[in-house]
């Protein structure tokens, strides 16, 4: 009996239903995810450090020298 | 032509020589200070002399110039004190646009708009205040 069953095609037979019982398994579990998608532009990393308040105005004594040290460079 | 006569005209032709170069130099300065003066060329916010619409080509290499020089002596003080080019510029733009724009000259802040300077201070970028 379940030699003649696995002769009349019944091998396929359950690996359909078992392809089906997981394709239907995983749109269950794909339900419940949080899907993330490649972005189609490419990906920007802004690199331009802004510039410190705090470190501009601790320079402030050194470009006050720089600028007196150098007159040629600040033509008035 | 004697031999003194020759050392004379080679002594007087190396003076003439000096007195041009010196005269190429002063004059590449007057070219500046007097588009400082009309208002073509100012001083702006990141440290570097900037040019107003458009200049001649003199003109526009000697800014050139003196923006190279400046970048250098930028460079220089930046790697002594641990800080970035960009910064040391920052600061001496926040100080030349503090004390050395005159009244009637141009600047440029960082939005990119010339103006020129009033009777009133100024208004300096954020990061300038300490």
């Amino acid at each position: 009996m379940i030699l003649t069953a696995m002769r009349s095609g019944g091998y396929a037979g359950a690996m359909k239903q078992l392809a089906i019982l997981f394709s239907a398994a995983s749109i269950a579990v794909c339900g419940g995810c949080v899907q993330v998608q490649a972005p189609d532009k490419p990906i920007e990393i802004n690199l331009n450090v802004n510039i410190r308040q705090e470190v501009v105005y601790s320079l402030k004594q050194d470009a006050n020298d720089l600028i007196k040290d150098n007159p040629e460079l600040f033509p008035k | 032509m004697t031999k003194k006569t020759k050392i004379i005209a080679g002594i007087a032709a190396g003076a003439l020589l000096l007195a041009g170069a010196g005269l190429a130099i002063a004059q590449s300065a007057g070219l500046v200070s007097a588009a400082l003066a009309d208002g073509s060329v100012g001083e702006q916010a990141d440290g570097y002399l900037g040019i107003k619409g458009s200049a001649s080509a003199d003109l526009h290499a000697e800014v050139d110039a003196i923006n190279i020089k400046r970048r250098a002596a930028y460079t220089q003080r930046a790697a002594q004190k641990g800080a970035t080019v960009k910064e040391v510029a920052a600061a001496v733009g926040c100080e030349t646009l503090a004390t050395r724009v005159a009244n009637g000259r141009a600047y440029l802040l960082p939005d990119g708009v010339w103006r020129v300077k009033g009777a009133a201070p100024i208004s300096l970028p954020a990061y300038c205040a300490g």
